[in-house]
């Protein structure tokens, strides 16, 4: 077990709720399109746009930005670790 | 060649021209003086790419002939069920985004080039790396034959080629493109593809978008194509006395088709990135943070995905393309066709242009991982431990030509109702590497025996799966899916599942009974290191 590795599982283990927010982000981008049953459907109509249309072209954008929210969570959780390894020298 | 139309013909022939030239002269492009004997040089560009070029360059490799020609036909063909592409195409980054971070620095930390390179170091075993190759270079010959029907497509539907019964007289033209692809990559390596993929894009994007908006217009706009598509996919077929297809996935006892499509989508998704090519794509990054923004990015190209697989819609929503494909019998004709009959040939001309060259580029960069993998862990590896730099690049440049060869049979030799089915055979066999390398990403707990007899029972089961599935006009390789407890399922997650399976029970059996585990060259650090942002020649994990 090397130090970094050591230094990254504390970190996950101080910041649970951090840590869990990541893996509910990244779990609702994924199930988001998986559960089909979730919007296989023809309405409710957006414009012209059966639901189910409308639905996977909607999921992009979001997909997107609940990537960045969990990129910008793994640089806070890593930021916090490396702070609290230079308070412990 | 009666009924070729001079405009675009001509379009076409002077961006390919224009193309293949910046493709030779890319050979000199952000080169440092190293030399270009060298497979860091001729197969990862230097290891120099940003998140910039990183993004058109897995741009290139994910959005192909597939995108374009495989996507829209089964959607023209068979309705909803072609939409499983998007679904795959979102789901896909997320899932990525999970393992692949992990990959790129592990591999710049070792400075491994291939998948295979990375089983080696980590499980210490020969006979795993070989597996991995074989399997990366089997599973790309159908997607690199994915590629050359699309062309062919494209050319057909251009009048380009002669009526003649024999096989190789009439694909002529899709044996010119396939020499000239060989040609350039053989001189310019993974830099070609990397250049031609902005030319692509450009056009791309340019096509895309006039057609998304303009063909609509012609159409009685996007409430009549959807309206028009429900009521031809929910008839009746007269031969099968079954609905034509699905207009949104259903859960009925009628062609249920949920489970097919999240099974398919999954299945696609985790495979993406287990290919070499993608792979490959990834390695040439500069930074851990180039690979993550993109992932960011990247599905804002999914949009584009899904506005083209609706161009199967427009194709039957217009009934000049639809009684044109019907009558030629291919649906890999629908989006040409609606192309060629909606527009002036003139951007006929520069549509086509950008299919094909969207279908050379990720064909290049496929083939050039292939070769990786043969040269480093195959031939290096068991023929030729000594071999010299300069010696494995030109290995690597003709085993790139051997691989277009083997994709040239599967594609003049598999039958194509649905070119779909070429890449997701290609599918089945490269998700059977997951256990060993998503797995080996997170855990050493995987015994490497173990691992080697689940992946080949998965390759087994698999193939013979692919193999046994028929329909009307095949009777093998006629589909990807088969069915499972009553569910029809994707063939590579069922295989996959069979697999990861046998890969736990034998590693609990292995390592009660003490086999040795062989030895562990990477440190837990590695798999999270940066050192694109830290000193180089420092050790990755003594960064406090």
């Amino acid at each position: 077990m090397t130090e970094a590795s050591a230094r990254k599982r504390s970190a996950v283990a101080a910041h649970p709720i951090t840590s869990a927010a990541i893996v509910i982000l990244v779990a609702a981008a994924i199930v988001g399109t998986l559960w089909v049953p979730f919007y296989a459907s023809v309405t409710p109509k957006v414009g012209d746009f059966p639901f189910f249309y409308f639905y996977l072209l909607i999921f992009m954008p979001i997909t997107s930005v609940l990537l960045w929210l969990v990129t910008q969570l793994q640089k806070r959780l890593t930021g916090k670790a490396l702070g609290t390894a230079g308070g412990q020298r | 060649m009666s009924n070729v139309n001079a405009i675009t013909f001509t379009i076409v022939v002077v961006l390919f021209v224009i193309v293949t030239g910046v493709g030779f002269g890319a050979a000199r492009w952000r080169r440092a003086g190293g030399s270009m004997l060298h497979l860091d040089e001729w197969g990862l560009a230097g290891r120099g790419f940003g998140a910039f070029i990183t993004w058109f360059l897995l741009g290139g490799d994910l959005y192909t002939a597939y995108t374009f020609i495989a996507v829209p036909a089964l959607v023209f063909g068979s309705g909803s069920i072609g939409f499983f592409a998007v679904s795959y195409t979102i789901m896909v980054f997320p899932i990525t985004l999970i393992f692949l971070p992990r990959l790129w620095s592990v591999c710049r930390a070792k400075g491994y080039v291939t998948p295979a390179d990375f089983i080696r170091g980590r499980y210490g075993s020969r006979g795993l790396a070989l597996a991995a190759a074989l399997t990366g270079i089997i599973a790309l010959m159908p997607y690199i034959a994915l590629q050359l029907v699309g062309i062919q497509a494209v050319l057909t539907v251009m009048g380009v080629g002669t009526s003649s019964t024999n096989t190789y007289v009439k694909d002529l033209p899709l044996f010119v493109a396939f020499l000239v692809l060989a040609i350039f990559t053989y001189v310019s390596g993974l830099r070609a593809p990397a250049l031609i993929a902005f030319i692509k894009d450009t056009l791309i994007y340019l096509f895309v978008i006039v057609a998304v908006f303009y063909i609509p217009t012609r159409l009685g706009g996007w409430g009549n194509i959807f309206t028009t598509a429900q009521t031809h996919f929910n008839s009746i077929s007269p031969t099968t006395g079954k609905p034509v297809g699905t207009f949104i996935p259903t859960s009925k006892s009628i062609g249920s088709t949920q489970f097919d499509f999240a099974s398919l989508a999954l299945g696609s998704a985790v495979a993406l990135f287990l290919y070499p090519h993608a792979i490959t794509g990834t390695l040439a990054a500069k930074r851990r943070s180039a690979i993550k923004r993109n992932m960011i990015y990247l599905p804002m190209y999914s949009v584009l995905l899904a506005l083209i697989a609706l161009f199967g819609y427009m194709a039957v929503a217009d009934p000049t393309t639809a009684a044109n494909v019907k009558k030629a019998g291919n649906a890999q004709l629908a989006v040409p066709y609606l192309f060629q009959h909606m527009f002036p040939s003139w951007f006929t001309g520069i549509a086509f242009a950008g299919i094909i060259i969207g279908a050379l580029v990720p064909a290049a960069i496929m083939s050039i991982a292939a070769a990786n993998l043969f040269t480093k862990n195959i031939f290096t590896e068991f023929f030729k431990p000594d071999a010299d730099p300069a010696l494995q690049t030109r290995v690597s440049q003709g085993a790139s030509l051997v691989v277009k060869l083997g994709a040239l049979l599967f594609a003049v030799e598999l039958p194509h109702t649905f070119s779909i089915n070429l890449q997701l055979l290609g599918g089945i066999w490269i998700l059977q590497l997951a256990p060993m390398l998503i797995g080996g990403l997170f855990t050493r707990w995987f015994d490497r025996w173990a691992l080697l007899t689940g992946w080949l029972a998965g390759m087994i089961y698999g193939t013979i799966a692919a193999y046994n599935v028929s329909n009307a006009t095949a009777s093998h390789w006629a589909g990807s899916s088969d069915i499972v407890f009553g569910h029809s399922i994707y063939i590579g997650l069922t295989a996959v599942i069979i697999n990861l399976v046998i890969a736990v029970v034998l590693s609990l059996v292995f390592r009660a009974a003490k086999v040795p585990q062989g030895a562990d060259e990477t440190l837990p650090g590695e798999y999270t290191a940066d050192p694109g942002e830290a000193p180089a020649k420092v050790p990755a994990d003594v960064s406090t």
